[in-house]
């Protein structure tokens, strides 16, 4: 069982900082959902966590530095297909319970016929779905300690992505510790208990899902006219925007928006509304700048 | 165990807020007994697709309001004592804030006092028929 710590974890490609002082930590058998936009270190961050590359800063597994022992604990399905176009599932299943003493083939097997996938075909006459879930039933077969799991969906059809996630939750109350990065953000949202957010290699955000659902809010307002002040909101360290387009006053706030709905009633305000965020929403307002408020602010009404 | 218990993992409410409420829900409205036991946290985990720890955290909340309660090693059981009085509380909490956003929304829109009483009248009149 392992918790796994990560601390000033840092990754340049040369003048490029891929990734920037991360620290966070996976507890022991809870599934944690890394996102961010394309290129924002995501894959960088996994390949460290296995010793693929070099970085500065540490990762450590139940406090314990990653060791080549450490590789039997950890499995990991990455971004790209890694098969071998020549041979067939059932040779990979038989790669893996050589190098693996926790590898369980008959549990193997009993994934690829989950997912459908005839073990005789070769790899190179499997689609990037079928590719993306023979890859999954190797590192699930492995019983690990750990599960790192770059986009573990991708390609896969909504049934099979819904069966992936099952797969996840069930390795989780086995007590198996989690991250996985995903762009279906519907995904990270069911099966994760906590997320990140990575841009441009710095964490622009991390919490549990259910609290940052509960604290994050848009308060909404209408204001006599379009130069109204916002006293008391403007300026709160726990405003992290103001959008106001002509009388509309939206506020994105860390906390207490009951709070924020009072005081913009005392502002003037009318029509005071708290708007509850999807995890796609605050998402989105962690990676956008201030300003970019024009394609944020029709959403928030929909 | 009611197969309704649903989470809709899109909405901005909590998913363990929306396990609690329902439970709270089906025992207020009785679909869920006294000593009938539910789930257990992994469970209904795999049933919602839905991280165990977020269950965990439902269950512990309702052994809290003193809606269910965990016997180590035996599972978790609507308790037999005030577990009813707990979640119809509970329950009526989220009609009373439901009432109150209405109103509030009611009065956003420049609907007068007299509008909303007579609102309130031909709703009562509808759903409370009995008691007049």
């Amino acid at each position: 069982m392992s918790t796994i710590e990560i601390s000033h974890l840092s990754k340049a490609y040369g003048k490029v900082q891929a990734v920037n002082d991360l620290s966070l930590q996976v507890p022991q058998g809870s599934v944690y959902g890394l996102l961010g936009p394309n290129g924002a270190g995501k894959t960088t961050v996994f390949k460290c966590m296995l010793g693929l590359a070099g970085f500065s800063g540490s990762v450590r597994y139940d406090g314990e530095p990653l060791v080549p022992a450490t590789f039997e604990r950890i499995a990991y399905v990455p971004e790209r297909s890694v098969l071998y176009e020549w041979m067939t599932a059932a040779e990979h299943v038989e790669m893996n319970r050589r190098a693996f003493e926790s590898f369980e083939p008959a549990r193997a097997y009993e994934l690829l016929a989950q997912f459908e996938i005839d073990p005789r075909k070769r790899c190179r006459a499997l689609s990037k779905g079928m590719r993306t879930a023979v890859m999954v039933a190797l590192a699930f077969a492995r019983r690990a300690e750990v599960l790192i799991l770059d986009e573990p969906t991708s390609g896969l059809d909504p049934i099979n992505q819904r069966h992936v996630l099952s797969l996840i939750v069930n390795e989780a109350a086995r007590g198996t510790s989690v991250i996985f990065s995903s762009h279906q953000i519907g995904q990270v949202e069911r099966a994760a208990e906590r997320i990140a957010v990575l841009e441009h290699g710095r964490l622009a955000l991390e919490g549990l899902v259910d609290d940052l659902k509960a604290d994050r809010k848009i308060v909404e307002g209408i204001f006599p006219d379009a130069t109204s002040p916002l006293d008391g909101i403007v300026g709160d360290p726990r405003v992290a925007r103001v959008d106001r387009a002509e009388r509309i006053v939206r506020v994105l706030v860390l906390a207490g928006a009951d709070d924020f709905a009072t005081r913009l009633a005392s502002a003037g305000a009318s029509g005071v509304r708290i708007l509850d965020l999807g995890l796609e929403d605050i998402f989105l307002y962690a990676v956008s700048p201030a300003d970019a408020t024009a394609s944020l602010l029709p959403k928030a009404g929909s | 165990m009611p197969a309704v218990l649903t989470v809709d993992s899109r909405s901005g409410v909590p998913i363990y807020l929306q396990i609690i409420e329902q439970i709270k829900r089906s025992v207020a409205l009785g679909v869920l007994q006294a000593g009938e036991q539910l789930p257990t946290v992994k469970q209904l985990a795999l049933d919602l697709t839905v991280n165990p720890n977020t269950v965990a955290r439902a269950y512990r909340d309702l052994e809290r309001d003193s809606v269910i309660e965990t016997a180590p090693g035996r599972g978790s059981f609507v308790r037999g004592d005030g577990a009813v009085d707990s979640a119809r509380s509970a329950a009526a909490d989220v009609a009373r804030d439901a009432l109150t956003v209405a109103l509030r929304e009611a009065k956003a829109v420049g609907l007068s006092r007299d509008e909303v009483r007579e609102l309130i009248d031909v709703s009562l009149e509808r759903w409370f028929p009995e008691e007049r």
